[in-house]
């Protein structure tokens, strides 16, 4: 939490202390203080802080508004609420306003630490996601195949693929939702997934519905093994996955270009699967 | 039909459309579905998680679409769906579904959504993730939209 650029403001020179104490301590730099609105406002634009901590009751008026016209000239500084008062409507009040996080006094030095580092270590976060997401998923699918299908599975990285893939007839997407929010696609022919279905189930009367189940519910554990392997490199990650939507007919076009998105396709001897899956980097919007 | 499911719905939708510079925004069609859809031209969807668990789809005619994504452009005329009226298209779902999320938050019920997917193609069907499908019509300025929602 080095580097980050701290302000703080309160209307109790006591409360700026144990607040400046408990930040120095995480070795983070207190560049400004301010006792009202005003001076708040004036500093904040002179100073341009990374943090500041903006207590809800100031003897020229609220925090909320405070924030708002600080926020109205400094969309990158980051607000975190610090008020004795604490309850429903002045939180949904100060969400709106732009303010990231709420704390009441008195603030716990864990609870301070745990909400700067959240609000701060989105960047690290997604660095790390995009690292490690290419293998989870790969790992994912390749382990589910050699289990289920077996043979030979070899997986291929399409080098750069395209704003757009055409469907081979059935296509699943399940949508990623955490602290960097994505979305995995899988598409292969009825073909194939008909192969597959029959061979895992040992039954060639299964017909295209079972098979529509099978890709559905494959995509489910790729996706939900792959987010549980990347959950597992950092909690915060907060990884979940949304149910499936499956989508089947000719000539489909599926957009995959519109986020930072990586494709992949799979061979098996029972035909071609691809893969696609992508993070955004989104931002914290509250905490 | 459960109506705390799609009335979240129904609210963004009326409330985003006349932000984004449509007029006439009307309820054509409201009724509940098997879990297969049929729908042609656009299709997005996106994945609910939450305290309701699920997935919503928007289906929009290629024509509409054009309409939609020129209106989002400030007028700009769109003579074929191109990244760009994709684009907007795209960010239009994700900003019905984020609205959604915000009214159902109203009613204690804590959401949150995924990025939007997005194919295109004729008769495309779709099964949701569970078996009754809430549907409701639009007529937008003329323009069919249609929400199918699928939420536990």
């Amino acid at each position: 939490m080095e580097n980050i650029r701290v302000m703080i403001v309160d209307d109790s020179t006591f409360s700026i202390a144990v607040l400046k104490r408990m930040l120095q301590k995480d070795g983070i730099e207190v560049v400004g203080t301010a006792l009202n609105m005003s001076e708040a406002i004036q500093k904040a634009q002179e100073i341009k802080p990374d943090l500041i901590t903006m207590d809800m009751t100031l003897p020229d008026g609220d925090g909320i508004e405070c924030s708002k016209q600080i926020l109205n000239h400094l969309q990158d500084t980051k607000i975190i609420a610090i008020s004795a008062m604490m309850d429903e409507e002045i939180i949904q009040r100060a969400r709106k306003a732009g303010i990231k996080g709420y704390l009441q006094k008195p603030v716990d030095q864990t609870d301070l630490d745990a909400a700067i580092e959240r609000l701060f270590e989105g960047d690290e976060l997604y660095g790390i996601l995009k690292n490690n997401f290419e293998e989870a998923f790969k790992e994912s699918i390749f382990s589910f195949l050699k289990r289920e299908i077996g043979g030979e599975v070899v997986i291929d990285k399409v080098a750069d693929h395209p704003m757009t893939t055409c469907s081979s007839g059935i296509s699943v997407a399940i949508g990623i939702i955490g602290r960097h929010d994505g979305r995995l696609i899988m598409d292969m022919s009825e073909d194939t997934a008909l192969a597959m279905t029959r061979k895992i189930l040992q039954d060639d009367g299964q017909q295209i519905d079972e098979a529509i189940n099978f890709l559905s519910e494959f995509t489910n554990v790729i996706g939900g093994n792959a987010c549980s392997l990347l959950n597992g490199l950092n909690r915060s990650f907060g990884l979940r996955v949304s149910p499936p939507t499956v989508f089947r007919g000719k000539d489909i076009i599926i957009s995959i270009g519109d986020i930072m998105s990586e494709s992949f396709v799979i061979k098996t001897d029972l035909g071609e699967v691809f893969m696609n899956v992508g993070f955004q980097k989104g931002v914290v919007e509250w905490m | 039909m459960d109506v705390t499911i799609i009335n979240p719905f129904i609210a963004s939708i009326t409330d985003v459309m006349p932000q984004l510079g449509f007029q006439n925004i009307n309820l054509k069609e409201q009724s509940e579905k098997t879990k297969k859809i049929v729908a042609s031209g656009i299709v997005l969807t996106l994945g609910i998680v939450g305290d309701k668990k699920g997935n919503v789809a928007y289906a929009i005619d290629t024509e509409g679409a054009k309409q939609i994504a020129s209106i989002m452009m400030m007028g700009m005329p769109v003579e074929e769906l191109d990244d760009m009226a994709k684009s907007a298209i795209s960010e239009l779902s994700n900003m019905l579904t984020a609205n959604a999320a915000i009214n159902f938050s109203n009613d204690n019920i804590v959401v949150d959504i995924s990025p939007p997917t997005m194919l295109t193609g004729e008769s495309i069907e779709l099964s949701m993730s569970r078996d009754q499908v809430m549907c409701v019509e639009f007529d937008v300025d003329g323009i069919k939209i249609e929400i199918n929602v699928a939420l536990d």
